[in-house]
Formats: structure tokens, sequence, C-alpha cells
């Protein structure tokens, strides 16, 4: 085979393993349908109504957003789109054929493609070795090295540039999902659906993600990303779908669409736009105390100095960081994901032994020191990992809701080391009355719960706690819109009633609207230690990429 | 889309709703019937009479106070070194040593021989005796884990084979009985069970195994410290978040499936007529250890469901010879009656353990969880 033969290099490597035509060789051009949906619902078979007579179409050359909260229907209909789940009712239709497809495999035969907001990437497999896997058959040599060949190829032709020869667990999440898209590109899909891509990656990776979607769209292909951020849909989008509660509330040309309308649509609520962060004007939150730029904050309630730490690959993570947080004040930590964020908060929760530097509570060393020993000197903790760290997932909400506390004497029966389940369910109920968790019942698992009431159980757990410290770990990544609002008001309110609290979020809207100080930390470092107030969005900016602005400004005490 | 390909999508999800869709006692239920239904056909096969051998299985296992009683002796170990395998999944590791903790149990109960105290005291210490050596030979192979990161597994099988030729040792060399070769110095009678139902093997060691599992699920679902085993089983990062240590979990979970084994061992030299001794060959005691972790998996590790399920592999049991006499089938039929219980048993339950598997890590190597 002669290297002219590589034209269009995706093709080539979907064609060889492809008993079907590959779609590449159809002619297509931008403005030609792809793919239409009529009057689509979906009933799941617990009585659960998902859509509700869905029209939708997609055509070559576009990039359609599909907006909505969690709940509103966004993955049930992009799964019925790509063939994989059949519809109650209604039709998808495609002038290229029937579209309803066993697996993911046939549907990206078909040339639909999907990148989901959690990777399917084996671990310390290398990029070359994920792609070639995809391909993997029963009983056929896996062809790494042509494999290779074609992802060099292919990242020429299209700039999205990863290592192929490093174990994937070893990359950033950014990279890791830049080798899901290319996984899915190297089949040479004609419809590309993103699942949340950016709620993991930088904002330079969102702009490099950006850049490639429009280079996607010139060359024809259809895109469609789910997101639920107003301002990226109205950046890449030609047109946005807007859903709510299974239903199809508004489809419009992105031009005409204003962040306020988007907003308006999605939740069905009056929206105001304050500050560059669009706030839920709900009455009936309980906690809508505004944050109040008194600057008036207590005494000194975490102290740190001189922190340093490694990383779980022995790197120095957090590197000599030093800053007080008072009661009454929110402390923010805004950067990159991977700037030692982590470290930092597993440091100050007992989850990492730092390598030097202090840290006291009420002056209390806390260092070295165990979860427990931390939680019970006022510590609450909402860490980063729901999934992983937060919650058993296979516990029921009652058990998870003690988690930490479970060996409180209010769970105990009197005289005897017995857990009193009946109080323990009392509690519970309390905390899904306060802080509005929708479940089943006390008894349902937790991973039968959504993630945003999740993120209500695991916040309040740990407000239930009635802490001094309340240290926030990306308390709102991945929430709709109402539970982020309303965890970050939670957050607010413990601020007015002087707590001190720490609230690290790669959220720059977040971090800058709620926090009296905020810090900017890139490798290990804070940049900067500032009222949000005296840093414009370029200065952050430039600061989270580790260009030191001549504008900086310096610790107040 | 064509028939065929729809058809295959029905059938998987219908595979799939059957492996998965059942309740837990469903399930069991429904595996017990496959291993019987395939078990009448490998009879049938090799050319005996299914219907005979299972009228004589249920007759010689289950139909009489006799068998029941018959069943309630062999269940009553079983259970036991069940429940060691049990607590040990709960807490998220393979115990696979119980084989080796229940012969150790066994001779550590049979040195009350060489001492005289009053009856019931007799019968405690002996029971101590045994749970404390159980727990001693479990001890060694957590301890390796915790601090040095060795795999439970491979070192609890590796103890299994330590104990299992030291038991050779002992019985030969050790706790010799001057009169009787082939077999230890007899517990005596101040320190025997008494038996239940006389004429038969029943003594008042099932008695103690079922208390052993009322105080494990007391224990692992009612206690704080069950519930950070069990977290700590489910989600150690979750646990280490919660406060919770999940070394000293561990410790824990093996040193009381350790007294589990060990009391398996203390009821069998104490409780089986009529010899009340540690036979040379092992012969009464072996595989207990193994055949519990059978009725771990089809007790779905609960210890509630291993009441039943101790009971189901001890009419098995009870009833192989009676199967043997009248039916003229081998009772080496009811051992693979009883692997295609677990085999069937086993189909969901590894589904379900590659789930947990997913939901701990599922980031990288896993697939989409759906929230």
């Amino acid at each position: 085979m002669q290297a002219g033969e590589y034209a269009s290099p995706a093709s080539l490597l979907a064609g060889e393993t492809m008993v079907q035509e590959s779609p590449s060789d159809r002619e297509t051009k931008q403005g030609d349908l792809f793919l239409a949906a009529h009057g689509i619902s979906k009933t799941y078979s617990d009585g659960t109504q998902a859509l509700k007579r869905i029209d939708f179409e997609i055509r070559h050359g576009e990039i359609v957003g599909l907006l909505g909260e969690n709940g509103a229907g966004k993955t049930t209909l992009t799964k019925i789109l790509s063939g994989l789940l059949p519809p109650t009712e209604g039709r998808v239709e495609s002038p290229r054929g029937s579209v309803r497809f066993a697996n993911p495999r046939e549907a990206m035969k078909f040339g639909i493609g999907m990148v989901h907001q959690h990777f399917a990437l084996v671990g310390p497999f290398t990029a070359t070795e994920n792609v070639a896997l995809s391909y993997e058959r029963p009983f056929t040599p896996i062809r790494l090295g042509k494999t290779r060949e074609k992802l060099e190829a292919l990242m020429a032709e299209s700039g999205l540039h990863v290592p192929l020869d490093v174990p994937i667990e070893k990359l950033a999440v950014g990279e890791q999902q830049r080798v899901e898209i290319l996984k899915v590109m190297s089949r040479d899909v004609d419809l590309l659906i993103l699942d949340e891509p950016t709620s993991v990656l930088t904002p330079l990776e969102v702009d490099e993600l950006f850049d490639l979607l429009r280079r996607l769209r010139a060359q024809d292909k259809a895109v469609i990303l789910i997101t639920h951020k107003l301002k990226e849909v109205q950046s890449i989008t030609d047109r946005i779908v807007v859903l709510r509660h299974g239903e199809l509330v508004g489809d419009i040309r992105t031009v005409e669409a204003t962040t306020e309308r988007l907003a308006r649509l999605m939740v069905g609520q009056a929206l105001d736009s304050a500050a560059g962060v669009v706030e839920l004007r709900d009455e009936e939150l309980p906690i809508r105390q505004k944050r109040e730029d008194s600057g008036a904050t207590g005494e000194v309630v975490l102290h740190v100095q001189n922190l340093v730490s490694r990383g779980n690959t022995g790197e120095i993570a957090v590197d000599g960081v030093s800053f007080d947080v008072h009661a009454g004040e929110i402390f923010g930590i805004a950067g990159v994901e991977g700037n030692g964020q982590s470290e930092l908060v597993e440091c100050l929760t007992g989850l990492r032994v730092p390598t030097q530097g202090e840290a006291t509570i009420k002056g209390t060393d806390i260092l070295g020191k165990d979860p427990r020993e931390i939680y019970r000197l006022g510590v609450a903790h909402i860490p980063e990992d729901r999934w992983g760290v937060g919650l058993v997932l296979l516990f029921t909400l009652a058990e998870n809701a003690i988690l930490g506390i479970h060996r409180r004497k209010q769970f105990r029966r009197a005289h005897l080391p017995i857990i009193q389940w009946s109080n323990v369910r009392k509690h519970v109920e309390e905390l899904m009355e306060r802080f509005e968790i929708q479940a089943a019942g006390t008894k349902s698992p937790a991973k039968s719960l959504s993630g945003g009431n999740q993120q209500k159980l695991i916040v309040g757990r740990e407000l239930a706690k009635d802490p001094a410290v309340i240290v926030a770990s990306q308390p709102t990544r991945g929430l709709d819109v109402a539970s982020a609002k309303y965890i970050r008001d939670l957050l607010v309110d413990m601020r007015n009633r002087q707590r001190a609290v720490l609230l690290v979020s790669a959220d720059l809207d977040e971090v800058l609207a709620r926090s009296d100080r905020v810090a900017i930390m890139y490798e290990g470092k804070f940049m900067t230690v500032c009222r949000p107030a005296d840093l414009d969005r370029e200065t952050v900016g430039m600061l989270m990429g580790g260009v030191t602005s001549k504008e900086v400004c310096v610790e107040r005490p | 889309m064509s028939d065929h390909e729809l058809s295959a999508i029905t059938v998987k999800s219908v595979v799939q709703k059957a492996l998965l869709g059942l309740s837990p006692v469903a399930e069991s239920l429904v595996a017990a019937a496959v291993g019987l239904v395939l078990g009448a056909i490998i009879m049938w096969i090799s050319g005996f009479d299914p219907l005979a051998a299972y009228a004589a299985l249920l007759k010689g296992g289950f139909t009489s106070t006799y068998a029941l009683a018959t069943a309630g002796a062999r269940a009553a170990p079983l259970l036991l070194t069940g429940l060691t395998f049990a607590i040990c999944v709960r807490a998220g590791m393979f115990n696979i040593g119980a084989e080796g903790q229940l012969y150790m149990g066994a001779l550590a109960a049979v040195t009350v021989a060489y001492f005289v105290l009053p009856p019931a005291l007799h019968v405690i210490v002996g029971i101590l005796f045994g749970m404390t050596a159980g727990a001693l030979w479990s001890l060694i192979p957590v301890l390796l884990r915790v601090t040095r990161g060795v795999n439970e597994v491979i070192s609890t099988i590796m103890f299994n084979w330590i104990s299992h030729f030291l038991a050779f040792y002992l019985v030969a060399r050790v706790l010799v009985d001057p009169l009787v070769s082939s077999r230890t110095i007899r517990v005596p009678i101040t320190a025997r069970f008494p038996i239940l139902i006389r004429g038969t093997d029943l003594s008042y060691g099932i008695f103690a195994a079922v208390a052993f599992a009322i105080v494990v699920y007391i224990l692992l679902w009612h206690t704080a410290t069950g519930y950070e085993v069990r977290a700590a089983g489910l989600n150690p990062r979750a646990a280490r978040y919660g406060g919770i240590k999940s070394k000293r979990t561990m410790v824990l979970a093996f040193v009381l499936g350790g007294m589990g084994a060990g009391l398996a061992g203390a009821t069998m030299s104490m409780g089986t007529p009529p010899s009340y001794a540690v036979l040379g060959g092992l012969s009464q005691i072996a595989n207990l250890g193994f055949n519990g972790m059978a009725v771990a998996m089809v007790g779905r590790n609960h210890p509630i469901g291993m009441l039943f399920s101790a009971l189901l592999f001890g009419g098995l049991a009870a009833g192989a010879r009676q199967m043997q006499m009248t039916a003229g089938v081998p009772t080496d039929m009811v051992r693979i009656v009883q692997g295609i219980i677990v085999i069937a048993m086993a189909v969901p339950e590894l589904t379900r353990m590659f789930r947990v598997f997913r939901l701990r890590w599922p980031g990288l190597t896993g697939r989409r969880v759906e929230s």
C-alpha cells in the first residue's frame, strides 16, 4: 500500500474493518439533511415519560446545541437519535436508511459517533492501543502499526494532537477527551454527539475543542453539543434546541438567542443576569441572602503556612502555599484543574500527608491527622469526586447520610453499641426536607439518585455537622442550574452565618462571584490573592495560564 | 431493521432481565432449580433414574426427622465456614482460608482432652480454644495484607496447605491416642456438645452456628463497627473520607471470620459422634471450608440467606448416602448438582460484582454510569 492512498486516513481505517460501504464515500454538502426525528415520545418501562412529541432534525455542516437541565431528556433524545434506544412513539429517519442499531459500533458504521462525559478508555493502554481496541473483533489481530499511522494522519489533518505512546491514565482529562474524539473521528462519522464535553476541560482546552468543532463543521460534519452552559452554547453553535421536562421548548437560531431568553426557556422561570452570572430568581429557595460586600470578617479559622505536598506520581503538587480563611468569609481558589487544588484540599482534610508546612484550625494543628479527628475540629468536606469519595453508591440514602458521623451518640441505642436505625431515618428525613433531596425513600440506594440530589445529600450531610470550616471542592460540577444555584446559596448562607468557607472551583464565574477573596492557583502556587472586584477576566485568564500580569494586586490582611 | 436483528435484541434483553431483574431470593431459587434439573439430565444420560434418585435424596436429606437432623448436623459447620467467607466479602476481600482455619480450630478444641474441667465450662473452653486458633490462623494473612500488601487470596491458600500438613503431623505425632492410631485423642464427655436428637449426629453445635450467624448479622448491619466494615468493603476511598480506617476493618473481618471457621472446627471435634476426635486423613472435616464458600454464595453473603443455603447443602450431603443406597446413584452425583447450583448462582453474582467494580471506579476504566 502506498502513501498516496492515505488521502482520507479515517475512511481507510474504517473501510478495512467494515463490511458496509464507508459513509465518507457519499457525497454530502452543507445543508443536506442528515437525520430527522418526527413526533418522538419515550416512556420508560417504569412509567417515566422522558420525551414528549419531539421534532428534531440535523443537517450537514451545522452545530446544534442541546440545552437543558439534568433530567430534561437530553441523553434520552441523543440515544434515540443515534438509534440505540427505540422511541415509544414517532420515528427517526435519514436519507441514508433506517436508524436503528444494536450497539454504538453499528451506529458508528452508519456515521453517528458519541463522546460521553465519562470516557470509555482503558487506563493502562496508550491512545493507539485504545483506538485499536475499538476496532477489535473476535479472533482478528490488532494492527497497532496501521492504527498508529492512521491516527498520525488524522491528527495532522484535524489539528487534534495527543501523545500516542503514553498510557491514558497518565494524560490530562482534556487529552483523554481528545483521544475519545479521535477514536470516534477515526470511524469517519458524519454526526458527532458530545455529552457535556467542556465540563472536564480547562478554558484553553475548551477553546481548542471549539476550534476543532468549527473545522469539523467546515468539513460538512454535523455536531450535537449537549450542555447546560449558556455561554458556551451561544459561542459555538448555529442553532440551539432547548428541552425542559422532556418537551422541546425552543428551537432557535443562535444569533437570535440571548442569554436571558435561553435561560428562561431552560428553567422556565424569570431570570436576570448580574455580574456575568446567570442567577435564578426563585422565591421558593429558602436561603437567598445576597452576598453582602461588607468586608467585615471575623477571626482567622483556617491558617495555612508554606504548605508543600506531593501528588500521586511523586511530583510537587502543592508548592509552598500560604493563606488564611476568616470566619464569615468565602475564600475561593480558582485555576485550571490539576494545578494542585485537589492535593491541597486533601492535605487539609486528612486524606493526604504533606511534605512540609503547617495548617491549623483555630490554632490546632491538623496536618497528618485523621479525617475523623479533623472533622471533630469542625471541618466539613464536600469532595470533588462525588461517586468515588463522597458516597458509597450501593449504600442506602440513610447509610450514606451518616458517613463520618456514624459513631455519634444520637444514632445509638441507649447503653448499647447498636445503631438505632429509626433515629438515622429521622435524621435523613430532616436532611431531605431541609436540603430538598428528592428520593424514593431513605432506603433507596444512593446510586438511584440524580446527580443533583446526590450532591445535595453530600452537602446536606456535611453542613448538618454544623462545621466551623467548610471545604467545598468543585461543589457544583455537572449539576443542573437549579441544584448548582441552590448549593452556591447554601455556601453563601454558611458564610453569612460566620463560617469559614474554602471554595475550590474550576468554574470561574462561580468562584469569582461568590468569593470574598480569591486565589488563583497555577502549578502548585498561588499566583495572586485578590478581591474578585479587583480582577478583570483577562488578568484572571493570564494568571490561570501562568502569565504574571503587571497589575497583580497583593494580599490584603 | 431485519427481524433477525430485532429478535437478537429482544433475546438479549430477556436474558439480561432474567439474569439481573430477579430478587436475590428468586435468583437463588432459580439457581437451585437449574442445578437439580441439569443434574437430573446428567443422571439420565449416565443411565440412572433421576426421579428415584431425587426421591431418595429428598428422603435422606429433608423429609423425616432423622433426615432433617442429619442435614442440620451437616449444615452447621458449612454455615460457619460460609460466614467466614461472607464476612470478608462484605469487607471487600476474599478469604479462601476457612479450610485451614477450621483444621486449626478442630485440633485446638481436641487439646481440652488434656485437662479436667466441670462439664459446661469444659465446653466453653473448647469453643474458645477453637475460635482463638481459627482467629490467630486467620490473623497472619490479613496482617501480611495490611502491612506488606500481600494478596490475601494467595496467602490464605498457602496457609491452607500449611495447616493441612500441620494437621497431619499433629494427628500422627502430637495429639496421639495411645490406644487407637489413626485418630487423635478423644474429647472427653465433659467437653462434648450434647446430642440434640438421639440416634443422629445433630448436636448442640447447631445452636452455636446459628448464634454466630445472628451475631454476625447484628454486628454487620446494626453496629457502627459493622457499618464501617461494609462501607470500607464497598468503597474504600469513601470510607477513608468518612474517617474509617480500612486496615482496621480488614483485620476485624478476618479475625471474626477466623473465629467462625475455628468454631466450625470445634463443633466438629466436640460434637461429632462417635469418635469426638480428629480422624487421620481429616476425613470428617476436609472440604468443609471450601464448601462453605458455596453456601455463602448461594446465601448471597447474608447470614439470614445462608441459614437456608446451609440447610440446602447440608440436606444434599445427608441425602447423598440414601441416594447411593436406594437408587444406586453414586454420591458424586450430588457434588455435580451442587457444582451446577454454584455455577448458576455465580452467573448473576459475577455480573453484579462486575457492576460493583464499575461503580467503584467509574471514571477512567469503567463505562458510563447512569446517574
